[in-house]
Order: structure tokens, then C-alpha cells, then sequence
């Protein structure tokens, strides 16, 4: 016991002499750049994590300058090891977390490495060396949800919501917005499946949502599950994170697809330039959406809309308060000009909007704050189902 | 089974340490070798990928801090587990009762007033508590009604992770989360301290080695160790000699589930800082555990080794991510693989194999 | 009308979700039966899942996929048998071992095959007019495979089996009392290697009919923890098929209902009551003199060797 109990003793000095000396080097701009990806899932998992991986190969592809090293599956709490070994023995100059949940870790590590940049995913810490980014669907999910309102026949639309978290909740409320600006009596029925991945659970949360008679479906889940049980049914759906009409091109009418390279080839871009370095980074926050390509509308790359429900959405007229009598399908295309064009003519939080309580909650003519958009926790009028936390 | 002539078998007629950590790493070589043909398949050459990984698990300052820090859990879960195999009272559930601790010291973290120095050990204690007191309900279950105690621990994972899910969602969902499924991080006084610039929560490690050897001195040392013991082996003799088999069962559970607990709170308060979804939190470590128990023969010292053995194999899971490159789904089939080949060592340690060119 | 949707929409459900824990539960109770704790359904189911879904990618036929899918958790439980009846090792950790292997290889297998669709799936039955019968008919002839119907037809085939064939009372005298098994002359190593092999032939089948019939895709982990369920599921069914049976749509019901009664209960309370429910319902059982008629075989988790202790 005493010998090991000194093997021990000797260790530790070991390590805290190894590890208190080390930093990261600082990046010089105009050189080969190493960038380390820390991602929370697989690559394979068809969601989340494969979409940032799909736009670090685009980086990597525009960039010849650029090289990239990835870690996937990694656990909350693990991050801080893992950024170690990137930055000491692999010697990158930038770490990319793409994961809320990292946010202390990676807040940690920047203070720990001042001269490595670190660029996090989703979250609202910011150091002179750390920034943060997201792309944002809220604005795609109104799109939807102006289809949606448009295709039901039953007057219930479901979602599959992953976690009651403010994203969510967001996404759930754009959605519902739309629907109700085409269908006044439409509801949006929600299940909480309480997980980000968890296949059997959005399968049967989608059961459940059908047996309450929903007859379109949205869904926050990283696999295809939803369409899939939703076309099985003969129900049409809308695509998450990755384009997937390919799971059924019969039912799939659109959806959201993520665009992450748009924010990274930006960021990379500025920092070989000079622009960004690792003191002047505590401001620097992308909130990307569609006015800056970092999110797409439809279930497929540069499809919109399903050709095959095209003329079911132009034959559906509704009076629209300013543009008159207009089909959904025009309506639609005209929010997603209206909302990519620069100097942005329109909001889906555009008020008066109300929460399911009959509480105004946006004054009319105004729209949502940047921080009223990430700590929403409201439901908006029209959504049935269980809302934790609701105020 | 009959042998060709020229091997002979027979039994051991005991098995000395020597022979279990001499088989042992024959096995763990065996399966290295196994393993090759992942990483052949991949175009890594096995030979540098094991210098890699064992470099990098242990050879470097970031994989040794990272080996010990996924010890700590493992050490304390599995001196608990060897002292509920000793009566043979088949612990699935250290999971729950890891979940269930962090709770208790959450708890205390939190929302109990008290002077700061008090905190920590007031946490430690909530936590064992917790976990024991959730061990004792498979306890009870199994010495009153005599229900299985596989089923009633697993069952108790689920429960505990769900009741998780409903804090960090709801009661305890922290203001300064923003919304996210997180509780607020815990105040300074409820952080457990760390050697610096690594995560490894040194106060946890202490207990756990002392854990290792109480639990050591208690079963092989004690009256009490001596009835758990004969429970395990003979029950029938435990019956004829008065000994009350569930007096034993409940002792094992409360203790094998408050270290659980302790893990649980090592986990909350030293590594993460807050509580979380149970998934992030006990990742695994309750069922890893029952490998590290058993591969320690049920002796709580050699959970030691073992559980070193262990940690450095997950930390050796992050090279294979980090420096190799390859898909960390192997890392699970290397596990399998270890622990197929170490289950089959264990004939290598029943019986004897010589050949029969040597003189006897 | 209410009731009848509930209703509907339950036992379709139950059916559907429930057919996995079926057919992997029978399985574990033969296995168990004859003495063997096989905790590595999960690597077995998952490996089918995934071999099943490769094997229907490519020979456009979902049936091959759910043969090769059965053949293959043969195959792997086999390598548990060796361990456990052969090599006499420590069961439990054989079968955690071989979930890990099995999670892993899949893993590792699996990394191309994600976010494709299956395009020959198995499809539903169309029994025509049976659908529409009143209740019944959308209950149980609308909207499912012939999996499904299979699973339900082996529970009385595998109980007769069990209880009332020599097979049988050879299956469970091995498990209850090896010793005097082996002295009647029948091979103890054989009928356990049969029994493992079963579990593993179901399991694997059950693996098959997630990723080819159930929700035909690859996903890496897509059985999301099934197998544990299954081992809980055995022994609330007491060792018994038709109690299997009950056992697995019981729980396959409340998992749906767990998501249907959302807005009016917390999904943490009703998410959990499967579990609870399986503490719940032994305990009772427990209570009576059931007990003593319906414990598990005797000899379950122990090696046997001849001549020995």
C-alpha cells in the first residue's frame, strides 16, 4: 500500500506539472490553419452532428489552407479532455463545439488556452477568445406551418418535440403561428419525447399523435422516424436538420435543412484573415437565418416545396389582411422573400401574438427581442399538449 | 471435452494471485491480438495503434488525468459491487443509486442552508444515503418477498433516471439555464476541488481507495464479513447456522448502494457541477462496474487495479476518437472483445494445462 | 366514440411495438428455462437490426433480411453458450459482454448504412374486408405485418412445447435440476446450447423486424435499450409464454398510453409506470402462494459439470 500510495504522489506531481505549463500557440493569420470539431453525436446520425461534419467537408473543400481533425460522441463533462488533446497534441488553433451542452467546458478551456480561438454552438457565453454561433429555424418552421395549416384536412397537427427547451419552443411556436395565420381553428397537438435521439420514442409519440387524429407532422428528432410512421399512415410531414424527402418523396412536403457552412466558411474565412483573432471575439455572436443562408426551407436542397403537393397549395385561397386574396403557395414564397431579402420586411413574431392563456405577449406592430427569441418558454395560442415550464 | 493425449488437464487445487493476473494478461493480450483485425481493416497498423493508446492513456498528462478521473466512479461502484456478489445479490441497479445520490447532494448543494465548510461532507453524506437508501428497496423486496433481485434493480434504473428527468425539467430547473435542462451551478462551496488543470475530484478518490480497503477489511476480517461470505457461498449452511439471510442482504445493499451514491455524487459535484440529464451523468459507470467487480474476483482491493484497468481502457476510447481517427464504436468492441477473452481465461484458472513432453 | 379510438389505438399499438419484446422474450424464457442467463439480447437484437436491414438493402427482400437477421443473433448467442455452458464462465458478465460486442460491431458496421430508406420494406397485410369490422377489424387487420401474427401463433406452440412435450419436460428439468438430468440420460450441454440458440434465433429475428418492418431504416443503437427490457420481461412472465405474451403488449400499452395521456399526466410519471408496474405486479404475486409454483428454475445462472459441485 505505502509503495503505490507513493506511485500515486509521484503522478500527480507529474501531471500538474505537465499540464499547468501547456498552452495552445497562437494562430498566425495566412497560415495553415488546424481546426478541431467537437461533436456530441456521430456523424452518422443523419442529424444534428451530421449536418455541422457535412459543413466542415465543404470547408475543407473551399479552404486548401485549412485541416480538420473531429471527435465524435462526446459526452458533457468529457469536452475538457478531449479540447486538451486537441489543442496540446494535436495542435489546433481553432475548437468548434457543437453542442449547447459544452458550454462550460469550452468557457473553461478558453480560459485556459487565451491564444486558441474557440467558436461554440448555441450558447450565450462569450470571452475575448470565445464565440458564438447558431443558425436558426423559427423562420422556416413558420413556412411550414403555413402548409401545414393549408394541407389538413382534420384540423390537428402534430409535433414531436425532443426536450422542452427554449429552441423548441420557439420552433413549435413559429410553427404554430403559421398555421393558425392560414387556419384560425387549427391546433398543434405536441408530445415530448424527451430525448434528442430516440427512434422508438418518436415512433410511438407519432402513433399517439395519429390516434388523436393529426394529419400532418413536425418534429424536433435527429432520424427520419417521423416521416417515415407519418407516410406509412398517409400523412404528410416535414423534414428536420437533413434533407429527407429520400424517406419519402410521396409525403415529405418540405421542411428545414441546416446550412452550418455558410457560418463556418464565414468565421474560418476571418480568421485566417486577420479579422477574427483570440482577443477580439467577446462580441461576436452569429444568429444566422435565412437572410444569411445559414438555414434553408424544404426537404431537399433547393426545393421548397414538394412538387407533388405544388398544385394542392395553389388551388388553397386565403384572404390575407395585407396582400389580399392570395393562394398558400404564393403566400409562402412571398414570407420566404420577404424574410431572405435583405432588410427583412417581415417576422413570424410580428404582433399581436398571444399565448395559449389569452396573454398578449407581443404588442401589436412589435417583434420578439433577441433575447425574448432564446428564453421563450410561452406557448402560443393554438398548441395543445403538455408545456413544462410554461409561465 | 476429451484433450489429445499428449495435453494434460487437471484441476487446480487453488488458485494463487499469480496465476489470476498472469492468465489475465494473457487474455487481454489475446484479445489485443483480436482487435488487430479492426484496426488492419481501417489501415492502421495495430502495433501503432497500441503504442498510441497505451501512450495516450497513460504515457501522456492529459490521458493519465483522464484514466484516473474515470476511476473514481468505477472504484467506488465497484468495491460496493464486490461486496453484494460476496452474498451473491446480483446489483444491476448501481446505476439508480449513483442518479439517486446525485439527487440527495443536488439536493443539499442547492436548496439546504447551511455554513459553507458544512457543505461538501453534508453532500457526501446525503449521498450515500440517497443511493443506500434506493438499494434498500431491492433489499426489502428480495428478504421479505423473496423477488428477483435482477429484475428490481434494473426496473429502479429507469425510475431514478426518470425521476431525474422530471427535476432538471421542472422543480429544479435552474433560472440560470436559460430555459435548458440543467439546474443552476452549484455554489463554490458545493464544488468538489480538483487537482488543478485536471477534472480528477481528488476528495472522491481518497474515498474511494479507503472504501476499497474498509470493504476489504470488513468482509474478510469481520463477523459480519464472515456471515456475508457464508450467505454467498453455502446459504444452506448460512440457514443451519442461524445466520439471518436478510440481515445480510439489507448490510450488502445499503452498502454497495451508498457507495454507489458517493460515485453519484463525485459525478455531480466534481465533475459536472450542476445536475443533468442521467444519461450525461452516470454514463454507463453503473453497469461498466459489474465488469470491473467481477474481474476483481469480488475482492474489494483488487477493484483497485481493476477499476484502474477499466478507466484506462475508456480513456484509451478518446485516442482511438482523437489521435486514430477511427469510429469510437470500437472502443465497445475492444471491451467485448477484453472481456470475452478474460471469460475465457477463467477455464485457464480452473485448470491446469501441461504438456505432456515435460517429466512429472 | 372516445373510447373506442383509445382503444384502437392502444392494442394496434401494442401489437406493433409489442411484437419485438415477444418474440426476444419467448426466446430468453426458453433460454433461462434450461438454466441460461442470457443478458446479451441487446447485442443480438441489435446486430439482427442491423444485418437484417443490410441484407433486405440489398436482395430487395425484407424476408431474407429477417432470415439472415435470425441467423445472425443465432450465431452471436452462440458465442455465449461457448462461454457460459462450455467454458463455464460467470453468465451474467458473458452476456454484458456480448451486448457490448454486439453494440460496438454494429456500431462500427453500421456507419454507412444510416439515412438510407429501405426501399422493399415489409409491408402490411391487406386482409380486405376483416378491416373493417367494427373495432376489431383496425385494431388487429389493419395496418400489420405478418411478423406480427407470427409472434402471436408461436406463444401457444412454444407453451405446449414447454409444458407438455418430452422436450419440454427435458428443457426444464435441466434448468431446475441438472444433476438428475444428466443422470437420466439426457445431455444437459446440449439441450442449454439449444435453448441459447432459440434466444438468440428470436432475438435476432426480433432485431429484424425493427430495422425492416417496424421502422425500416439503420440507426446505430435504434433498439434504444429494448433488450433490458426484455430480461425484465422474462422473468415478470415467470418463465411462462402466455405470461410473456401478456407481459409484452402490457408494456408495449403503457408505453403508448405514456405518450397519449401527455398533456394530462407528466410524461416522467407515465414513462416510468412500465417499471413500476413490473415491481408492482411481482410483488402481489408474491404476496400469494403463487410464489412458490412460479419461481425461477433452479439451476438458473449455474455452470454444471458432471460429477461436480
Amino acid at each position: 500500500m505505502n509503495k503505490r500510495l507513493l506511485v500515486l504522489i509521484g503522478l500527480v506531481l507529474l501531471l500538474m506539472g505537465g499540464v499547468l505549463s501547456a498552452t495552445g500557440e497562437e494562430y498566425v493569420p495566412g497560415n495553415p490553419l488546424k481546426v478541431g470539431f467537437v461533436y456530441v453525436g456521430p456523424v452518422t446520425d443523419y442529424g444534428w452532428t451530421a449536418a455541422h461534419d457535412q459543413a466542415r467537408e465543404v470547408c475543407v473543400e473551399a479552404y486548401p489552407w485549412l485541416d480538420t481533425v473531429i471527435v465524435e460522441t462526446v459526452e458533457e463533462g468529457a469536452e475538457a479532455a478531449v479540447i486538451d488533446r486537441l489543442v496540446l497534441e494535436e495542435e489546433c488553433q481553432v475548437i468548434i463545439t457543437c453542442s449547447f451542452g459544452f458550454i462550460w467546458g469550452t468557457q473553461e478551456a478558453a480560459l485556459r488556452y487565451p491564444d486558441t480561438i474557440f467558436f461554440h454552438c448555441s450558447g450565450f457565453l462569450r470571452e475575448p477568445n470565445m464565440a458564438t454561433y447558431m443558425a436558426d429555424f423559427y423562420q422556416i418552421y413558420y413556412l411550414n406551418g403555413l402548409i401545414a395549416g393549408a394541407l389538413t384536412e382534420t384540423n390537428k397537427l402534430g409535433y414531436i418535440g425532443a426536450v422542452p427547451i427554449p429552441e423548441v419552443k420557439r420552433h413549435i411556436g413559429a410553427f404554430a403561428l403559421g398555421v393558425r395565420a392560414v387556419n384560425p381553428v387549427a391546433e398543434v397537438h405536441v408530445r415530448w419525447i424527451n430525448a434528442w435521439v430516440d427512434e422508438v420514442g418518436a415512433a410511438a409519440a407519432t402513433q399517439a399523435l395519429i390516434a388523436e387524429g393529426c394529419d400532418g407532422f413536425a418534429f424536433t428528432e435527429d432520424t427520419a422516424t417521423v416521416v417515415q410512421v407519418a407516410a406509412d399512415n398517409g400523412f404528410f410531414s416535414f423534414g428536420h436538420y437533413s434533407p429527407m424527402y429520400v424517406f419519402s418523396p410521396e409525403y415529405c412536403v418540405s421542411g428545414q435543412i441546416a446550412h452550418w457552412e455558410a457560418i463556418y466558411l464565414d468565421f474560418i474565412g476571418k480568421v485566417y484573415s486577420g479579422e477574427y483573432n483570440a482577443r477580439n471575439l467577446k462580441n461576436v455572436d452569429y444568429w444566422w437565418l435565412l437572410q444569411e443562408g445559414g438555414v434553408e426551407a424544404g426537404c431537399d436542397p433547393g426545393m421548397v416545396i414538394n412538387p407533388a403537393w405544388e398544385d394542392e397549395l395553389k388551388a388553397a385561397m386565403i384572404v390575407d389582411p395585407m396582400m389580399g386574396t392570395i393562394s398558400v403557395y404564393d403566400l409562402v414564397m412571398t414570407r420566404l422573400q420577404q424574410m431572405s431579402n435583405p432588410g427583412i420586411t417581415f417576422d413570424p413574431f410580428l404582433g399581436p401574438v398571444y399565448d395559449r392563456n389569452q396573454t398578449l405577449r407581443v404588442p401589436a406592430g412589435c417583434i420578439l427581442s433577441f433575447d425574448e427569441l432564446t428564453t421563450m418558454q410561452w406557448a402560443v395560442d393554438g398548441i395543445v399538449g403538455s408545456w413544462p415550464d410554461e409561465p | 471435452m476429451r484433450a489429445p493425449s499428449w495435453i494434460h488437464i487437471e484441476r487446480r487445487p487453488s488458485r494463487s494471485a499469480w496465476t489470476v493476473f498472469y492468465v489475465s494478461l494473457l487474455a487481454i493480450a489475446g484479445a489485443l491480438v483480436a482487435a488487430s483485425i479492426f484496426f488492419k481493416a481501417y489501415g492502421v497498423s495495430p502495433l501503432h495503434a497500441y503504442r498510441l493508446i497505451i501512450t495516450g492513456a497513460l504515457g501522456s498528462s492529459i490521458g493519465l488525468a483522464e484514466t484516473v478521473r474515470r476511476t473514481i466512479p468505477l472504484l467506488l461502484i465497484g468495491v460496493g459491487l464486490t461486496v453484494a456478489f460476496r452474498a451473491v445479490f446480483w446489483n444491476i441497479g448501481a446505476e439508480g443509486q449513483l442518479l439517486v445520490g446525485a439527487i440527495a447532494a443536488t439536493g443539499v448543494a442547492l436548496f439546504v442552508p447551511m455554513p459553507d465548510a458544512l457543505r461538501l461532507p453534508a453532500m457526501f453524506l446525503a449521498g450515500f444515503a440517497g443511493g443506500a437508501a434506493w438499494a434498500l428497496i431491492p433489499a426489502l423486496l428480495k428478504a421479505q418477498l423473496g423477488i428477483n433481485d435482477v429484475i428490481s434493480t434494473l426496473m429502479l434504473n429507469y425510475v431514478a433516471a426518470f425521476i431525474v428527468q422530471w427535476l432538471i425539467l421542472g422543480p429544479w430547473k435552474g433560472p440560470t439555464a436559460r430555459g435548458f435542462a440543467y439546474t443552476d451551478k452549484f455554489p463554490a462551496s458545493a464544488l468538489i476541488p480538483r487537482i488543478p488543470g485536471t477534472t480528477i475530484h481528488w476528495p472522491t478518490l481518497i474515498l474511494g481507495v479507503l472504501a476499497a480497503v474498509l470493504a476489504y477489511v470488513w468482509v474478510m476480517r469481520t463477523r459480519q464479513g464472515f456471515e456475508i461470505r457464508v450467505v454467498g457461498e453455502n446459504p444452506n449452511a448460512a440457514h443451519y447456522a442461524g445466520i439471518s439471510q436478510s440481515k445480510v442482504i439489507i448490510m450488502v445493499m445499503l452498502v454497495s448502494g451508498g457507495l454507489a451514491g458517493l460515485a453519484g455524487v463525485g459525478e455531480v459535484a466534481g465533475i459536472q457541477h450542476k445536475l443533468l440529464d442521467a444519461g450525461k451523468l452516470s454514463l454507463g459507470y453503473g453497469y461498466t462496474a459489474i465488469i470491473v467487480a467481477w474481474l476483481a474476483r469480488r475482492n474489494p482491493l483488487a477493484v483497485l487495479i481493476t477499476s484502474f484497468l477499466f478507466g484506462a481502457i475508456m480513456a484509451g476510447g478518446d485516442v482511438i476518437k482523437v489521435s486514430l481517427g477511427l469510429p469510437f464504436q470500437l472502443v465497445n468492441v475492444f471491451n467485448g472483445l477484453i472481456l470475452f477473452f478474460l471469460i475465457g481465461s477463467e477455464i485457464l484458472m480452473k485448470y491446469k494445462v501441461s504438456f505432456a513432453w515435460r517429466k512429472r | 366514440m372516445e373510447w373506442q379510438n383509445w382503444a384502437i389505438s392502444t392494442v394496434s399499438f401494442m401489437l406493433s411495438y409489442g411484437t419485438p419484446l415477444l418474440l426476444a422474450t419467448l426466446g430468453e424464457i426458453y433460454a433461462e428455462r434450461a438454466g441460461v442467463l442470457n443478458l446479451g439480447i441487446e447485442g443480438m437484437m441489435i446486430m439482427g437490426a442491423y444485418t437484417g436491414f443490410v441484407t433486405a438493402y440489398v436482395t430487395h427482400s425484407p424476408w431474407t433480411g429477417l432470415a439472415v437477421a435470425a441467423a445472425v443473433g443465432c450465431a452471436f448467442s452462440l458465442i455465449h453458450a461457448f462461454a457460459s455452458i462450455t467454458l463455464r464462465a460467470n453468465q451474467v458478465v458473458s452476456g454484458l459482454a456480448l451486448t457490448l460486442f454486439g453494440l460496438g460491431l454494429s456500431g462500427v458496421l453500421g456507419r454507412s448504412w444510416g439515412g438510407r430508406p429501405l426501399p422493399n420494406a415489409l409491408q402490411s397485410i391487406n386482409f380486405g374486408a376483416l378491416a373493417d369490422i367494427p373495432i376489431l377489424g383496425p385494431m388487429l387487420f389493419e395496418g400489420h405485418v405478418a411478423v406480427e401474427y407470427i409472434a402471436i401463433l408461436l406463444v401457444p406452440i412454444m407453451w405446449f412445447i414447454l409444458f407438455k412435450t418430452r422436450v419440454g419436460i427435458a428443457i426444464r428439468s435441466v434448468g431446475e435440476d441438472p444433476a438428475t438430468a444428466d443422470s437420466l440420460g439426457i445431455s444437459v450441454k446440449k439441450v442449454r446450447y439449444l435453448c441459447v440458440a432459440i434466444g438468440g434465433l428470436l432475438a435476432g429475428a426480433a432485431g429484424g423486424y425493427l430495422s425492416v418492418a417496424y421502422r425500416p431504416a439503420w440507426t446505430e443503437g435504434m433498439t434504444g435499450g429494448m433488450g433490458w427490457i426484455v430480461i425484465a420481461l422474462t422473468i415478470f412472465a415467470f418463465w411462462n409464454p402466455v405470461m410473456g405474451m401478456l407481459g409484452s403488449y402490457l408494456f408495449a400499452a403503457l408505453y403508448h398510453l405514456s405518450f397519449r395521456l401527455q398533456p394530462w399526466v407528466s410524461p416522467e410519471i407515465l414513462q416510468s409506470l412500465p417499471y413500476l408496474f413490473a415491481i408492482l405486479v411481482l410483488v402481489f404475486i408474491a404476496q400469494g402462494s403463487l410464489r412458490k409454483r412460479m419461481g425461477s428454475p433452479a439451476a438458473l445462472t449455474l455452470p454444471y459439470t458432471r460429477g461436480e459441485e
